[in-house]
């Protein structure tokens, strides 16, 4: 069944089809909507699912860690300040191992005050534990949910899904709605081991004592290590089910490039459109859509950008006193490879200022012409003078 | 005690995912700790109390929300005779009652009845018991006398009901107008007491028709005659053509006759028969004037009532009475009226009406009905059965002073209206139970008094209610101070339709119409449940030491793990309904 939804009912829809069994969220542009449309499906009992109303993000996470501590299948969703107000909470989720789904609306952080996107909410919760996929359309949003529950069961994680304020959020596209049947063939609810039971009361999360807190964290980095090919495992699934797929990363054109643009999110959309016209003016350029941020694709991004002259990133973000982020990984990746492409990182787009078609050609053409990466390495596009 | 070896990890493998305690501390009984106890335990609401026919009104609106209604149907039935009846004349001092009335508005108990009533489907009344082989005779087929036959006829025993006029139902036929109560409502419901076998011979007067000696035949009689005898107004002019009492009137209407009353009529009175007749002279195209010697605040009469009357056009005229009847040729013409003041307190602690000297005025009338009080006619009864206040004496349960002779509905009890007939029909049954099984009616009053006094239970008596009930704490009523409010949405009660004035004077249709289903089913859903638990799970959710449990076998209630309960009373506190107590351990 095709639907043309909004980027937020695409995710309520995937909530929906999930079979969720709790809900908490506290109100926030641009996510309210998807939690509206989800007290509306269990208003009228379409979605079985308890809905809790709550005073605060902090307590919509505190919530979800309580009902996924007694073994429910649950989920929230935030946006910016709100994720911010959770940042506690998301370190206790990531640490109890619980399964938990979350979309964020990326939403630029205050102050100014920006309800518009970028991506400073969510990289700013690198490192709690949980992982993170950022989408590029609403299709990929409704997708990516239904699939973060099973990767989320499967390694004991928690997962982030983020998608851009208004680009996609409040963009009407038309969504295949998959069949509830096979929704439920893909991710049957399992009762996980170690959730709160009456019957078999244990203490949770308590006191961790040097001699085994270490361990713990390892076995955090292990679900990580684990999750990276477990991500593509799903993926594959999905698509022997649903027929579409995303991979950790896409890479597009890349084998022969010279130069690759890196992107994540809507941004890859006009970069997709820019790659095809300068591959037809004769241009090697490929495209690597970053998808999975959280455990961090090392593997696929070597694949993709060794050999490679120069690599540009597109960062809607930034790690002030330093740069973008997604250029800082990437770097980091690459870092002890010898024959490493220049990677030149850009700033653009922050607080929803767009990203069009014919800045990414300027950059691409403009870094064509560059010997080697400036030297305080930021490159700011579209400042005004 | 618990095992105190310290578990040391040595290997990423052993280790759990996550931070849990391996060693249980399930040893450690902290129920040991407690000094007061939680328990579930049912109460009355208020409705229930409040109900002098003694429906379980908790139940059938707990079972009409889950539009269960044929199962909420049959829960009336078992007090009830008569829930299309009473869910249209009943008063409903239910509604009264209710907790939601503090709240909002009071759920609509009367309209849900009247829906659950006229629904169709579900099974018919059958006798409880065994036929005993004992007979009682019921003198009087109104709502008293059918309830304990009805009951009578449940508990096994053989009915035969003797009724002076020609067809069953007392003054539910005779005395309430069409369109308040249809005859083939009043007909649907006496066949159904039919149906359990009771005989109701009619035309047949106890004291004309047969004397009072020849009922010794059976076992038990119940006595539940009515008064029919209309009080006169003991003024000049009285017996002038166009005079006749209000009850007279009445009751030739409802049996389809239509007296010449002419264009202008009075009526004298101001309870409910003088409205239901100055409401019945408007449909006959009468203009009518209502006259009443004291002010608007003592008129007997149910408010909701003297306001439809007025709505269609009947004048209410306050603190006057009649001292003459003027007559032309044998006929009425008019009144001589005169205008009358508040004094102090009389025994019934209104103030008296005196007259006030010189106030005397004309009106016109082409017939007056008189409707200030009926009384009854008791010089069939036997000697031994003792008088007070022009009534029969009874006990709290119906019991003459004659052995074997029991009493009840408005014959006998003091406030007279349907569901107080039905309760003290009720009683009685119970109570003649009781006296031909040779047991003593004392034994069992406090189990099946609702709220330990007032209206009577007997699906308790006869252990056919819920399961659970006879475990109850069937004497405290449930207060709305009682209540956590915290967990009540304010609701828009369901109103019933009322047909328009022009309809209403037409003809005699029914003035209101029911509920629809989902009008029903929505106010039912407003119910509180006052002491009643509902397995809403506030307990369950609430308590901090997880000790609130589902029953393990899936069955209704709760267990408190005692092991563990700390008796910090969070669960009684949360219960929305009061259905919880703490007591001391």
């Amino acid at each position: 069944m095709k639907k043309v939804l909004m980027g937020n009912h695409a995710a309520s829809w995937a909530v929906k089809l999930s079979r969720v069994q709790m809900i908490s969220a506290y109100p926030i542009t641009p996510q309210t909507q998807i939690v509206e449309e989800l007290s509306e499906m269990c208003g009228s009992g379409e979605l079985k699912a308890k809905f809790m109303k709550v005073e605060s993000e902090h307590s919509a996470m505190a919530s979800c860690v309580a009902a996924s501590s007694a073994g429910a299948r649950v989920f929230t969703a935030t946006s910016a300040n709100g994720l911010a107000l959770m940042h506690e909470v998301l370190h206790w989720a990531a640490g109890a191992r619980l399964p938990i789904v979350m979309v964020n609306v990326n939403r630029a952080m205050a102050p100014g005050w920006s309800i518009w996107t970028d991506q400073c909410d969510s990289l700013s919760q690198r490192d709690t534990g949980w992982m993170q996929l950022y989408v590029e359309n609403n299709q990929e949003v409704l997708d990516t949910v239904i699939q973060a529950y099973k990767i989320a069961e499967k390694v004991l994680l928690p997962v982030m899904v983020c998608y851009d304020a208004f680009f996609l959020s409040h963009t009407y596209e038309p969504v295949d709605i998959p069949d509830q049947k096979l929704v439920d063939e893909f991710i049957p609810y399992v009762k996980r081991k170690n959730i709160l039971d009456p019957q078999s009361p244990h203490a949770f999360n308590s006191l961790a004592m040097p001699d085994v807190y270490m361990e713990m964290r390892h076995k955090i980095q292990l679900a990580h290590e684990r999750a990276l090919d477990w991500v593509e495992e799903v993926d594959a699934d999905f698509e022997k089910a649903f027929g579409r797929s995303y991979g950790a990363v896409e890479a597009v054109q890349c084998d022969d490039a010279d130069i690759v643009l890196v992107t994540c999110s809507t941004t890859s959309s006009p970069a997709r459109l820019v790659v095809n016209e300068l591959r037809g003016q004769g241009m090697k350029v490929g495209l690597l859509k970053m998808r999975l941020f959280r455990p961090f694709p090392v593997k696929r991004i070597k694949e993709a950008l060794m050999g490679r002259k120069k690599v540009i990133v597109i960062d809607r973000n930034i790690s002030f006193g330093k740069g973008g982020i997604f250029a800082d990984e990437i770097k980091g990746a690459l870092s002890n490879e010898s024959d490493r492409p220049e990677v030149y990182g850009y700033i653009m787009g922050l607080g929803g200022r767009d990203i069009v078609p014919e800045a990414l050609k300027e950059i691409v053409l403009e870094v064509n012409d560059m010997d080697a990466p400036p030297e305080h390495a930021i490159i700011w596009k579209g400042l005004k003078p | 005690m618990p095992d105190e070896k310290a578990i040391i990890y040595k290997t990423l493998a052993e280790m759990p995912e996550i931070v849990i305690s391996q060693a249980s501390m399930r040893w450690n009984h902290t129920g040991s700790w407690r000094y007061m106890k939680p328990r579930h335990l049912n109460k009355v609401p208020p409705c229930n109390h409040g109900c002098p026919a003694g429906n379980d009104i908790e139940q059938f609106l707990r079972l009409a929300s889950e539009k269960k209604f044929a199962e909420a149907r049959a829960v009336i039935k078992q007090e009830n005779p008569f829930p299309r009846v009473c869910g249209r004349v009943c008063y409903h001092p239910c509604e009264t009652a209710c907790n939601r009335a503090k709240f909002d508005a009071p759920t609509a108990i009367n309209a849900v009845e009247r829906f659950l009533g006229d629904y169709e489907g579900g099974e018919t009344v059958k006798p409880e018991r065994e036929a005993s082989g004992k007979t009682v005779a019921v003198v009087g087929s109104g709502p008293a006398g059918l309830t304990a036959a009805y009951h009578l006829a449940r508990m096994g025993h053989g009915v035969t009901v003797y009724e002076s006029k020609k067809k069953a139902g007392g003054l539910l036929r005779y005395g309430i107008p069409a369109y308040r109560l249809g005859d083939d409502v009043l007909d649907a419901e006496i066949a159904d007491v039919e149906a359990l076998g009771v005989k109701i011979e009619c035309g047949a007067q106890v004291g004309k028709d047969l004397p009072f000696d020849e009922l010794k035949k059976f076992d038990a009689v119940f006595v539940a005659c009515g008064v029919h005898k209309s009080q006169k107004l003991g003024v000049e002019g009285e017996d002038a053509q166009g005079v006749m009492s209000g009850l007279e009137f009445l009751a030739r209407v409802n049996g389809g006759e239509r007296p010449a009353i002419g264009k202008k009529v009075a009526v004298i009175g101001g309870g409910n028969s003088a409205v239901d007749a100055a409401r019945c002279a408007l449909r006959l195209g009468a203009e009518v004037e209502l006259y009443y010697r004291r002010s608007r605040v003592e008129m007997p009469a149910y408010e909701a009532e003297v306001d439809e009357a007025e709505e269609e056009g009947a004048a209410i005229n306050i603190l006057a009475t009649p001292v003459k009847i003027n007559v032309q040729d044998g006929k009425v013409v008019g009144l001589t009226m005169t205008k009358m003041a508040l004094g102090d307190p009389d025994e019934s602690g209104r103030r008296k009406p005196e007259p006030v000297p010189g106030s005397e005025f004309d009106v016109r009338a082409d017939a007056v009905l008189t409707a200030i009080g009926e009384k009854g006619d008791l010089e069939f009864l036997p000697d031994g059965v003792k008088l007070e206040w022009g009534k029969i004496l009874i006990d709290e349960f119906g019991l003459t002073s004659h052995p074997g002779v029991f009493a009840g509905g408005d014959i006998a009890q003091s406030t007279q209206n349907v569901a107080y007939a039905i309760g003290g029909g009720k009683k009685a049954a119970i109570a003649i139970d009781r006296y031909l099984g040779g047991e003593k009616i004392e034994d069992i009053g406090g189990r099946i008094l609702i709220g330990g006094e007032g209206p009577v239970s007997v699906s308790r008596y006869l252990k056919t209610g819920r399961a659970h009930a006879q475990n109850d704490d069937f004497h405290t009523v449930v207060p709305f101070e009682e209540l956590n409010l915290n967990y009540f949405d304010e609701s828009e009660r369901s109103e019933r339709n009322t047909l328009d004035k022009a309809a209403r004077l037409a003809g005699f249709g029914e003035v209101n119409a029911g509920l629809t289903e989902a009008e029903a089913v929505r106010d039912a859903d407003r119910c509180f449940h006052c002491g009643v638990c509902t397995m809403c799970d506030n307990c369950y959710v609430y308590c901090p030491d997880v000790s609130v449990r589902h029953k393990a076998d899936g069955s209704w209630g709760y267990d408190i793990d005692l092991d563990y309960c700390k008796g910090c009373g969070i669960c009684v506190y949360e219960c929305p309904r009061s259905a919880m107590v703490l007591e001391d351990e």
